[in-house]
């Protein structure tokens, strides 16, 4: 009678024993582990003139004859901005509530939004910059003085305020 | 009967990721908060490292990976292990939403110490192009450390 014992092959055990733990390990998850980051962030808007203060004086220089019209103007300085938020734009105002010249502005070359046309600064804000979304960018300010022969000597001193609005 | 006993150390790896608890993290959940910017630049990123974790050694090297899951992602999220006391760290991993499990720490050896840890580093950025919370809602990441056989 033979056994009837189950015959195990040698060589299949020792390819069970030394292969098997390899693939099983290889890819093998031990375990995970799970939190919760949350990112929030403002709304931010910033507006910042670079350049400094301007300074420019109409003299004699800017007459021109039989013209009461004289003017100088000024690109010495410009506006940098960063908005996150939608459909912003920038107004204009000065501190003057009367002034004895005008002062005009424009903006040249923004690299993101509608440069209003030239806008005559009052102490009321007025649109200067705008379908700005939401974005990072800049211009050159133009402002032009201008005066009246007529109008005779003296000096306005303004503090010009650049203010981000919801357009 | 002997013989079955050859299979142990299959049946020992299989039974190991049933064990104790072999990745964890303390901490909890974290905010960060992007508050600030400036002009001509871009917010202000912020970090944050409060968080710890912690992996064993197995029996085999191993690696851990990182993925999260963020639906409708607005803003940028990086993580980096910093100072693993097993293992090496990978650079910066970028977190986006459904991403691929990313190596995070690698080369963790089979020997030595059980137990081993990490700083969590996180760094979250936002340019202004991206927009903001009020706007888009939060992101909130549901991020996953795996302990992996490398």
């Amino acid at each position: 009678m033979g056994s009837l014992r189950p015959r195990f092959n040698r060589p299949i055990l020792l390819g069970i024993f030394f292969i098997l733990p390899l693939f099983l390990a290889k890819g093998q998850t031990y375990g995970s582990a799970s939190h919760t980051i949350t990112v929030t962030v403002s709304t931010i808007t910033n507006v910042t003139v670079t350049g400094g203060a301007v300074s420019f004086t109409i003299t004699g220089a800017n007459a021109v004859a039989g013209q009461n019209t004289m003017s100088a103007t000024n690109q010495a300085t410009s506006l940098q901005w960063g908005i996150n938020s939608s459909t912003k734009k920038v107004t204009v105002q000065t501190n003057l509530t009367t002034q004895l010249f005008a002062l005009k502005l424009v903006a040249l070359n923004p690299t993101v939004g509608t440069a209003a046309s030239q806008v005559t600064i009052t102490h009321t804000a007025q649109d200067f910059l705008t379908n700005l979304g939401r974005s990072t960018g800049s211009c050159t300010l133009q402002y032009t003085a201008v005066a009246l022969a007529s109008q005779g000597t003296g000096t306005d001193s303004h503090t010009i305020t650049f203010t981000i609005a919801t357009q | 009967m002997h013989k079955l006993l050859l299979l142990l150390p299959a049946v020992a790896l299989l039974l190991s990721s049933a064990s104790a608890q072999q990745i964890s993290i303390s901490g909890g959940n974290k905010t960060l908060s992007i508050t600030t910017g400036v002009a001509g630049s871009e917010p202000a990123a912020v970090t944050n490292s409060s968080c710890t974790l912690t992996y064993k050694k197995q029996t085999a090297i191993s690696k851990v990976t990182v993925a999260t899951v963020c639906s409708g992602q607005s803003f940028s999220l990086s993580v980096v292990a910093v100072s693993p006391t097993k293992g090496v760290a990978s650079p910066a991993v970028t977190l986006t939403n459904g991403m691929a499990a990313a190596d995070f720490i690698t080369n963790i050896p089979a020997t030595g110490t059980t137990n081993a840890t990490a700083t969590l580093k996180y760094s979250a950025s936002a340019t202004f192009e991206q927009g903001n919370s009020a706007e888009l809602g939060n992101d909130v990441h549901t991020i996953t450390y795996t302990l992996v056989a490398q």
